[in-house]
């Protein structure tokens, strides 16, 4: 049972995260709406509350009365899914944790209680961390830069997440349009098999000639089953990434087909490497750049340079004459750097920039780079996508359309009319597919976009389209 | 409207063909202008203007060619050229013929006429023309290669040779005549008897035509040239039935037939109603010695048959090639035979699927020329042709002998249907049916059948219609 587990886990880091009143997850996810726009549509909040929890189901139940398009999908997913909950929980949790670095140490107080013989002795000394407090302004700074890591990590997680979700929509989707096609396919095969039946009957028909339209129906109907465990599957798939209980997975039901293809491909200005600096997993790798660099110096002073200082104050009772003595004073802690001067710790944090500066030049060039694949991907899918839908599949409607004439002529007989129509439904099928491989592609490239590369979708024929043979028998 | 009428008079504005870019307007100049026919209709007899007389034969569903006397010769001119065919309402070939029309038109000269034909190759290849079973010097016969140089396509050649020997002949290609006959290229040629011939009697009507075969993929207008055998369309002079004029002719009418055989395969020519005799062959006239009555003879490849009869018998008669895939137009000989095949419920499935699909051959093929269903374009049906009492159910190699009493002498027009005089057609019995006589069992009188050891009889049903189950009895 995983909504319970997880509001477990949200509610402890809720009460573990109490005390930090600078740490605001509500103002961090709305920082991560403001940036992926595009995909949490400005919908995602972490649900704390047993108003909150009552809306979200509320809204998720809205969603499924209808059937569900993607933009609904993502709307359910924001609602309705533990993962992302549990993602934005841990995302407080690494808010939390980075911020807590730019806190000054608290106090040391100690206290000692020493007897010998008949004195009495109690020591108390409060000490402070002095380096704490001479790079508070660093640490504070490195803190913000941490957080802000964290709060980027959340908003790639949140994208990931829902273009996953999108893709899964996508396959779902497309798989119980070919389950549709398939049962065509098994039909026309059905009715070929049961005339070549009733043909041989009727003496009309060898063995041979029955058992070659036996074999197509035999053959379709595997091939319905394939395609009714692939329609599940992919279902079930989403239903995961929705994050559906049993229950809602019964409501769930889908649109009977993928949507149009858009009029207009988007242009590779809209996808231009403009936007580059903007990505996040570019700015990701500058932050950590920056890290590296802040952190150096301090990371080396805070080794070499351990100062303690405190107050004492030391209180002497002496039984056997019934006096006391107090004694004040302060007492400072310094690490004498006598065998490590720092150097091989100042080379490895050296070397540490290093890589930091690298890694950010890498992600900047394979970011152009992914770009450009993404959109190739992209506009290839929609390219063959179209052809499909303007080239191919009117095609196959008119050798269809002809056949039917040439049947009315007694120029082919029946079985070949219902052969050809099998035929005509593999292309249908291909064009789905085809459909299916652009929207993928676009989820695809719209994550690249914001800088959270998902693989992208195929641009190669999932079967072969123009012939059709294959697919149809 | 047939143009020969511009021929004498050259008026020059004849139908298209004489501008032709490719032929020198200078060596035209000196040559018969070409007539050029651009109706596929039968037209009345071409009487002779000038030359010695003679009785001038219809060409079922075409036409004869004009000429020019000059210095006592007869000067035709023959265009090779690409042509479009009605070959019926509906459906145009793409073919190559002579003066607009496939076949060209007939050729009607008279015993010991010196003949001058022109011939103008339009055609983007060489061609020659062969006369089929004339008696000329070597040098005329047309065989490319053997007896001349092949004509280039935009030249024309002179043949000259006397007519010598009466009788029914036909011209064609000899130069690529493979690719050139499956395109259409042909034509009749009768040389009538200088006077009275013995073996040749005069007659009322005479009807010539060449049978030719095309291989035109439905939907499509070129005939496939490479077709060697699998022909689906089978002509009466490049048309097929509904498109094929009838013979029109009066009552008591001696009628002559004369056709000639330019497809692959042989034809045997089947008249209703009447017997005829074959009185001449392009060898010439039969001997009377050799004539016997027949309804069916069959023409081979290349021959040609000349039929005789007095048409005596009133009525619309059938008149066709006795193959019977000969008088049905393009069809699929793959489609299986569905007779007996019970579709309920699987049409359903099948209609679903295919909404535009309707059950045919279920009870056998007539279905088909029933139902009026949208064909492939330029397509003409298997079978079809409307009489008085329905559906013909035919095509291809089918016309009809129209036997009238008030046909006038010399006319050709199309009377219509037959008015049958009362109680002469067939009627449908409604008294109550005698037992019928069976078939006693087989093996009766003669050898009994061998009957292998272990192998059983094979059951065999006979369907008939308005039993029970009209589907044979089989469950589904």
């Amino acid at each position: 049972m995983p909504i319970p587990s997880l509001r477990i886990t949200a509610l402890a880091a809720a009460a573990l995260l109490a005390g930090c009143a600078t740490v605001d997850i509500d103002q961090a996810v709305g920082q991560t709406n403001e940036t992926a726009a595009g995909f949490t549509q400005g919908r995602l909040e972490l649900s704390r509350t047993a108003q909150q929890q009552e809306r979200r189901e509320r809204l998720a139940q809205q969603l499924l009365a209808e059937p569900l398009g993607q933009a609904e999908a993502v709307q359910l997913a924001l609602a309705n899914s533990p993962a992302l909950q549990a993602l934005v929980a841990q995302g407080w949790s690494d808010l939390a944790t980075a911020a807590q670095g730019g806190r000054i140490a608290n106090p040391v107080f100690s206290f000692e209680r020493v007897r010998s013989g008949s004195e009495l002795e109690i020591g108390r000394l409060l000490s402070f961390g002095l380096l704490d407090l001479l790079t508070l302004p660093q640490r504070a700074s490195l803190a913000r830069n941490q957080s802000a890591q964290a709060q980027l990590q959340l908003t790639r997680d949140v994208v990931d997440q829902v273009s996953q979700m999108r893709q899964a929509w996508v396959r779902a989707v497309a798989a119980q349009q070919q389950l549709d096609y398939a049962g065509q396919v098994n039909r026309s095969a059905q009715a070929s098999a049961e005339l070549a039946r009733r043909m041989q009957a009727a003496g009309n028909f060898s063995k041979l000639q029955r058992a070659r339209q036996q074999a197509f129906h035999a053959d379709a109907t595997a091939q319905l089953a394939t395609a009714q465990h692939a329609a599940t599957a992919a279902r079930e798939e989403l239903v995961r990434r929705l994050g559906l209980s049993d229950a809602q997975a019964a409501q769930l039901r889908l649109p009977d087909r993928l949507p149009e293809l858009p009029a207009q491909p988007r242009t590779p200005a809209e996808v231009s490497a403009a936007a580059v600096d903007q990505r996040l997993d570019v700015r990701m790798a500058r932050l950590q750049l920056d890290a590296a660099g802040r952190s150096q110096g301090l990371d080396l002073l805070t080794a070499l340079v351990d100062t303690e200082v405190g107050i004492r104050r030391d209180t002497q009772f002496d039984n056997a004459d019934g006096s006391r003595r107090t004694a004040r004073g302060w007492e400072a802690d310094i690490r004498l750097p006598l065998f490590d001067w720092g150097g091989a710790r100042r080379a490895a944090m050296d070397a540490q920039s290093l890589a930091a500066a690298h890694r950010h030049d890498d992600t900047v060039r394979a970011a152009s780079s992914q770009l450009r694949e993404g959109y190739s991907a992209y506009r290839t899918a929609w390219d063959r996508a179209r052809h499909y839908r303007d080239e191919i599949v009117p095609l196959r409607k008119t050798i269809s359309e002809e056949n039917v004439l040439r049947y009315n002529g007694m120029l082919i007989g029946v079985f070949e009319l219902l052969a050809d129509h099998r035929e005509q439904v593999g292309a249908v099928v291909a064009a789905i597919d085809a459909q299916q491989a652009f929207w993928l592609a676009d989820a695809a490239l719209s994550a690249s976009l914001i800088g959270q590369p998902l693989a992208a979708a195929p641009a190669t024929p999932l079967r072969s389209a123009a012939t059709g043979e294959a697919a149809a028998h | 409207m047939n143009s020969r009428r511009h021929f004498l008079t050259g008026a020059g504005a004849i139908t298209g063909a004489v501008a032709a870019a490719s032929v020198s307007r200078v060596a035209m100049a000196a040559l018969p202008e070409p007539v050029i026919q651009d109706q596929p209709d039968t037209a009345p007899p071409l009487a002779p203007p000038n030359g010695r007389p003679y009785d001038p034969v219809v060409t079922l569903n075409g036409w004869t060619l004009p000429w020019r006397m000059n210095a006592g010769v007869k000067e035709f001119h023959l265009v090779a050229e690409p042509v479009v065919r009605e070959m019926a309402p509906g459906f145009k070939a793409h073919l190559w013929g002579y003066n607009g029309q496939s076949p060209g038109p007939t050729i009607e000269v008279v015993e010991g006429d010196r003949v001058r034909i022109f011939v103008t190759n339009k055609l983007p290849e060489h061609t020659t023309i062969h006369w089929h079973g004339q008696r000329l010097p070597n040098g005329m016969d047309g065989v490319v290669g053997l007896t001349q140089k092949p004509i280039p396509p935009g030249k024309t050649f002179v043949y000259e040779f006397t007519a010598r020997r009466p009788g029914t002949f036909m011209y064609h290609p000899h130069a690529d005549e493979m690719v050139q006959m499956a395109m259409g290229m042909m034509g009749f040629w009768v040389t009538h008897p200088k006077g009275r011939h013995p073996l040749i009697e005069p007659v009322d009507r005479d009807f010539v035509f060449l049978m030719s075969s095309f291989d035109i993929e439905p939907g499509s207008y070129t005939p496939k040239v490479m077709t060697m055998l699998d022909f689906n369309l089978f002509t009466f002079n490049s048309r097929i039935f509904p498109g094929i004029a009838s013979m029109n002719v009066r009552k008591g009418d001696r009628v002559r037939i004369r056709a000639g055989n330019l497809t692959m395969t042989n034809h045997p020519l089947h008249l209703h109603g009447h017997e005829f005799t074959v009185t001449g062959t392009d060898g010439g006239p039969t001997p009377p010695a050799a004539r016997w009555p027949e309804v069916t003879t069959d023409v081979a490849v290349g021959q040609m048959r000349q039929l005789e009869f007095v048409a005596d018998e009133e009525g619309d008669w059938a008149f066709h090639c006795h193959k019977s895939h000969h008088t049905m137009n393009a069809m699929g000989h793959g489609v299986p035979t569905m007779i007996g095949v019970d579709h309920r419920k699987v049409v359903k499935e099948i209609t679903d699927l295919i909404p535009d699909y309707m059950v045919m051959g279920e009870r056998g093929m007539s279905d088909m020329a029933e139902m009026e269903m949208p064909l492939p374009d330029n397509t003409a049906p298997m079978m079809a042709g409307q009489g008085p009492f329905g559906s013909l159910e035919m095509g291809g190699m089918f016309t009809v002998l129209k036997v009238r009493r008030e046909q006038p002498p010399g006319d050709y027009r199309n009377p219509d249907w037959y008015k049958h005089p009362a109680g002469t057609v067939a009627w449908e019995f409604t008294g109550s049916l005698p037992a019928s006589p069976r078939a006693p069992a087989a093996g009766n009188g003669a050898a009994p059948p061998h009957r292998p050891a272990g192998k059983q009889d094979v059951e065999v049903r006979v369907r008939k219609p308005g039993a029970a189950n009209p589907h044979g009895g089989h469950d589904h």
